[in-house]
């Protein structure tokens, strides 16, 4: 099957640009994820640090009704899987579920572990650092993000419960919001990217094969079996014609071989009655 | 250009030529080392696949660079950097080895095709890239060995047929030498 010529010239076009196609369209899908994902975490460290901000003077007047009501609407908004801000010790002190205000959060856990891997936590961290992506209960995927609450002047000189002023971080908010519309697109790239390729190859490959199949192989095959019958004996009456150069090939071909039968016929009848030549050099019976 | 059939008794200045059993060993040895070198693709391929499997799993049966060498070797490219190289070097390979094709050279260079390959899933695993960015790298190893494998395959069948018609007049000869 790979030795006939439709082969030789289709095989290497198809696997060349099939693989070169799907190289690039895995490149290119791997490089726009990976766009997105960093444009959803910044969205989402942006979303944090305005929460944080909006929580400031609730907590500077150290409203904690306030607080927790500000903490359960945004709780409810659709999107949102957890919020909750804890203090310095790792103690949540508002969230979304109240079943968890009170609890401990285990520092060697995913978005604890960057700042708490050493001695001395890290005080600030990068965007991408902050986020961490995991499943979570009800088997949807979460983007979370930690966002620090820094001290302040404002906040180790106010009347309330008042911070030292060598305490860099008074607590965290900690934000996970649902990854599936982002899942969702990503998932939309894919297809179309899917699809694009397909009818690139399909136009490619296809074109290629066809055009070269309807004025180059197919013209050459019935050449073949023509020739391969004349070889036997057989002239073909009916030549089918082909244009081209390949036509003139054939036409050429058909000439030569019907000579020759028209010399091969002119031998075996002898006007004079004499025996048939034998051992004629130009002579090639089959 | 084809490489020239090389037999173990050819005649050298002023000797007798070999006789025709002689001859036809020397084709049919010929024809086995022919056929070795058209299924070299298949060996390339099959330590490809091998090193895909052992990036499919990113590598975690080898230990991981100790934090003082990575420190050393310092920060690792960035992915997009890597990428593009990868399109580069598919890109060249595929269009080296279509001009091989066009010129009917039988140079193979499927080993130092692995190779590069090789390089690229290291530089994706010291990135921490490679799970993102495996399927593309595999895509260009079959692609690029599987027109190599392809070419090779074909120069090879086409010495090999040569070799073969040599074979069945040696032994047509031979046959009418013992027949008379």
């Amino acid at each position: 099957m790979f030795k006939s010529i439709c082969a030789r010239a289709i095989v290497p076009v198809a696997v060349t640009v099939t693989g070169f196609v799907v190289i690039c369209c895995l490149l290119l899908y791997t490089a726009i994820k990976a766009d997105m994902t960093s444009d959803a975490v910044q969205h989402s460290s942006h979303l944090a640090d305005t929460i944080v901000k909006s929580t400031r003077y609730a907590m500077l007047k150290s409203d904690r009704e306030t607080l927790s009501n500000i903490v359960s609407n945004i709780g409810e908004q659709s999107g949102v899987d957890h919020v909750r801000i804890f203090n310095k010790k790792g103690l949540i002190m508002f969230s979304k579920d109240p079943g968890e205000v009170h609890q401990y959060v285990n520092k060697n856990s995913p978005g604890c572990f960057n700042c708490h891997a050493g001695t001395v936590p890290s005080a600030t961290l990068v965007d991408m650092q902050k986020a961490r992506t995991f499943i979570n209960e009800k088997k949807i995927e979460v983007l979370a993000i930690t966002a620090p609450i820094y001290n302040e002047p404002a906040c180790f000189t106010a009347s309330c419960h008042v911070h030292p002023a060598e305490q860099v971080v008074l607590g965290t908010l900690d934000i996970g919001l649902d990854r599936t519309p982002l899942e969702r697109t990503l998932s939309l790239l894919r297809s179309r990217m899917v699809l694009f390729s397909l009818m690139v190859l399909i136009l490619t490959v296809g074109g290629v094969s066809a055009l070269l199949g309807r004025n180059v192989f197919q013209p050459i095959k019935t050449l073949t079996d023509f020739t391969d019958r004349a070889a036997d004996g057989t002239l073909m009456d009916n030549f089918p014609k082909i244009e081209g150069e390949l036509g003139r090939l054939a036409e050429n071909f058909r000439k030569l071989i019907l000579r020759h039968h028209e010399a091969v016929a002119n031998q075996k009848r002898q006007p004079d009655g004499l025996p048939e030549e034998t051992g004629d050099p130009e002579k090639t019976p089959d | 250009m084809s490489l020239p059939m090389t037999y173990r008794h050819e005649a050298q200045g002023g000797e007798e030529t070999p006789g025709p059993e002689v001859l036809t060993q020397d084709v049919r040895e010929g024809i086995d080392r022919l056929r070795g070198r058209a299924n070299r693709g298949l060996w390339s391929m099959a330590l490809f696949l091998g090193i895909s499997l052992g990036a499919l799993k990113d590598f975690d049966f080898v230990p991981s660079l100790p934090a003082d060498i990575r420190e050393m070797l310092g920060a690792p490219p960035p992915v997009t950097l890597i990428s593009t190289a990868l399109v580069v070097y598919s890109f060249s390979a595929i269009i080296l080895i279509l001009s091989r094709m066009a010129l009917n050279s039988g140079k193979y260079g499927g080993i130092t095709h692995v190779g590069y390959l090789g390089a690229f899933y290291g530089f994706y695993h010291y990135a921490r890239a490679l799970g993102d960015n495996f399927w593309a790298v595999l895509a260009a190893g079959v692609t690029v060995l599987a027109l190599e494998s392809y070419h090779v395959w074909t120069y090879y069948r086409g010495q090999i047929r040569e070799e073969e018609e040599k074979l069945s007049r040696l032994e047509a000869r031979l046959k009418r030498s013992s027949g008379s």
